[in-house]
């Protein structure tokens, strides 16, 4: 039980009371739970790995579809509609990865892009399969034990477990063998080769669990929006904030995401009301700004520099 | 009993098309050859072309193609000034970082102008808008044939510019080998500034030759050009601008053939399919010198 173990552990009891002390602030909870589990999640690939995704909204919407769709015309209950969505990303990126790992650097971003479009162009054209570019509707969910499904506070208490769920596994991940091969291969390929390591397996596994988190997170959303879109769960924007977020938080750190996702979803709040519908002028700003001033994020510099520190009052003593 | 007229017909319609397409395309792969950036930006900066089209049609009732004199200038000196107080910061840094820095200009452009001028479609309706003339049993669009005209004198600029000037030399050189143009006496960053002007000012010229046709939308159209201009740059191999025209007029053709042919639902996934056949079998691009793979 480490550091961060505890850290997490205080953050989720904390923030088991939330909705008894904010009850009217439940949304916006909502969706920055929501950011800080894909944040996270897609740094396990662009962070950990190295491999800058921005194509992740198509596990997003897979996710969704999967318990909307489950929903709506099968009669699927959500647990098993999620399973189903989070093996179904696997798989996705399973075959994604075998085709794109071998395009390095801006080049897989690129064919990220482009597989995530061919994505989005399916669900809006093929009516049978998503229910076309109209959108599915959640009519009904079970009501396990009684729990209602469409309630804020159950949707508060998913969105929570989620984000739990995808620092946690980057905690184990960070040092473990898994966490340090990944180290290797974002650094240098060839020597992580020469050391052992196949990268393109490291790279898939690497893909496959950030992919099964960030569905994780789509089935919650369709439970919270409880009404799909195509046009918009599967698109590039979608694919754009989630990397932005973990960009701006810092790459590559266990709580760098997280604080990605409380700066831009907070800001985004704050300057609601001046900007309207332009509320990715601030994800715009802020990347332009992090990438020059602090290439290793917000909460990558400041741990940066008091690692250093601390190695540097080694030295002299 | 195979069509030839109708085929005819969508082969021109695509290669006016990809005329466009071209245009768009080389401004991102001059880029790419000297500062070797992928600017995210680009399609914003077409998008940024409509809409100064607009601005100065209702404002003045300029006529689009007449805009250009004034567009083209002021789109050169906004890329200049982009690329030295944004883009200079960043020439040791890793190829990423550039392109999450022009993703981000390319977010603060669209939603500037979605500020500015909100979030309906704009477009100028000119009298010749719908107009078309025929050779033979063929219809030609005259918006269309207009701006494959205007492409047509802007790449002859473009080619005289690097080919024929000394300014041309020193871009040439200085995206053949960097160093060995420093060597020479090239100031190289004064280059990357001259270079991502024009690529700003050929991306704004594209946006104008095409409002008439097209509705601008402020944050949903960029993303859609830029993706446009790397199939068009990668079919033909990033940074040699001769196959970035060809590979343009293929984009159009491939999708204007593929939307009569096959299904118009997806007209826009034909280009990114080939554009990820030739990403992962030819990455050097359709035209672009064979090398030999292990």
């Amino acid at each position: 039980m480490n550091k961060h173990m505890i850290a997490l552990l205080c953050i989720v009891i904390a923030g088991a009371f939330y909705p008894l002390l904010f009850p009217g602030y439940l949304s916006i909870a909502i969706t920055l739970l929501l950011f800080v589990g894909w944040a996270t999640a897609w740094d396990i690939l662009g962070g950990w790995a190295g491999q800058v995704s921005l194509g992740h909204a198509s596990f997003v919407g897979l996710g969704g579809y999967f318990v909307a769709v489950g929903a709506t015309h099968h009669g699927l209950d959500p647990w098993w509609t999620i399973a189903m969505g989070m093996a179904s990303a696997a798989a996705l990126a399973f075959a994604w990865g075998k085709l794109t790992f071998k395009l390095t650097g801006p080049y897989f971003t690129l064919s990220t892009i482009a597989i995530a479009e061919i994505i989005r162009l399916i669900s809006i054209n093929e009516g049978w399969l998503t229910g076309g570019a109209t959108g599915v509707f959640i009519f009904s969910l079970p009501e396990p034990f009684g729990v209602d499904l469409f309630a804020r506070e159950t949707n508060f208490y998913l969105a929570l477990a989620f984000a739990a769920l995808c620092i946690f596994t980057v905690i184990s991940i960070s040092r473990s063998k898994f966490g340090y091969q990944l180290r290797a291969v974002r650094e240098d390929e060839s020597s992580a080769m020469a050391s052992g390591i196949n990268p393109a397996t490291i790279k898939l596994k690497a893909f496959m669990i950030s992919a099964g988190l960030t569905a994780l997170g789509g089935g919650i959303y369709a439970i919270f929006l409880s009404f799909l879109e195509p046009h918009f769960i599967f698109f590039l924007l979608l694919s754009v904030q989630i990397a932005l977020t973990a960009i701006i938080g810092g790459r590559g750190t266990i709580w760098g995401p997280a604080a990605g996702a409380v700066l831009i979803i907070g800001s985004g709040e704050v300057f609601r009301t001046t900007f309207a519908e332009a509320n990715m002028l601030i994800y715009g700003l802020l990347i332009m700004l992090v990438v020059i001033f602090m290439p290793r994020g917000i909460i990558g510099e400041p741990v940066r520099y008091l690692i250093r520190r601390t190695y540097a009052k080694r030295a002299q003593s | 009993m195979f069509d030839y007229v109708s085929f005819l017909q969508n082969l021109s319609n695509g290669l006016l098309i990809g005329g466009v397409y071209a245009l768009i395309g080389v401004g991102l792969t001059l880029v790419f050859g000297v500062m070797k950036t992928i600017n995210f930006a680009h399609g914003d900066f077409v998008v940024l072309g409509m809409y100064g089209a607009v601005l100065l049609y209702t404002l003045f009732g300029w006529d689009p193609y007449l805009s250009l004199v004034l567009a083209m200038p002021v789109a050169f000196f906004i890329g200049v000034a982009i690329q030295r107080v944004v883009l200079s910061r960043l020439v040791n840094a890793p190829p990423e970082s550039s392109l999450l820095v022009t993703l981000g200009l390319a977010l603060v452009i669209g939603n500037i102008l979605l500020l500015t001028f909100g979030a309906e479609p704009k477009s100028v309706n000119t009298p010749y808008s719908s107009s078309t003339f025929s050779i033979g049993e063929i219809s030609l669009s005259v918006i269309l044939v207009l701006a494959g005209i205007a492409t047509l004198v802007i790449i002859g600029g473009l080619y005289i510019l690097l080919n024929r000037t000394e300014l041309g030399r020193a871009i040439r050189a200085t995206s053949e080998n960097r160093l060995g143009a420093e060597l020479v006496g090239i100031n190289t960053r004064r280059i990357e500034a001259i270079v991502f002007g024009i690529g700003a000012s050929l991306a704004v010229a594209a946006g104008v030759a095409l409002i008439p046709l097209l509705f601008a939308t402020p944050t949903f159209s960029g993303a859609i050009f830029t993706l446009k201009a790397f199939v068009v740059t990668v079919l033909g191999g990033l940074g040699n601008i001769g196959a970035a025209i060809a590979g343009g007029l293929l984009l159009g053709v491939v999708e204007v053939l593929g939307a009569s042919y096959i299904t118009s639902d997806y007209r826009d996934a034909y280009g990114l399919v080939v554009f990820l056949l030739v990403l992962l079998l030819r990455p050097e691009g359709l035209f672009g010198k064979t090398v030999n793979r292990v």
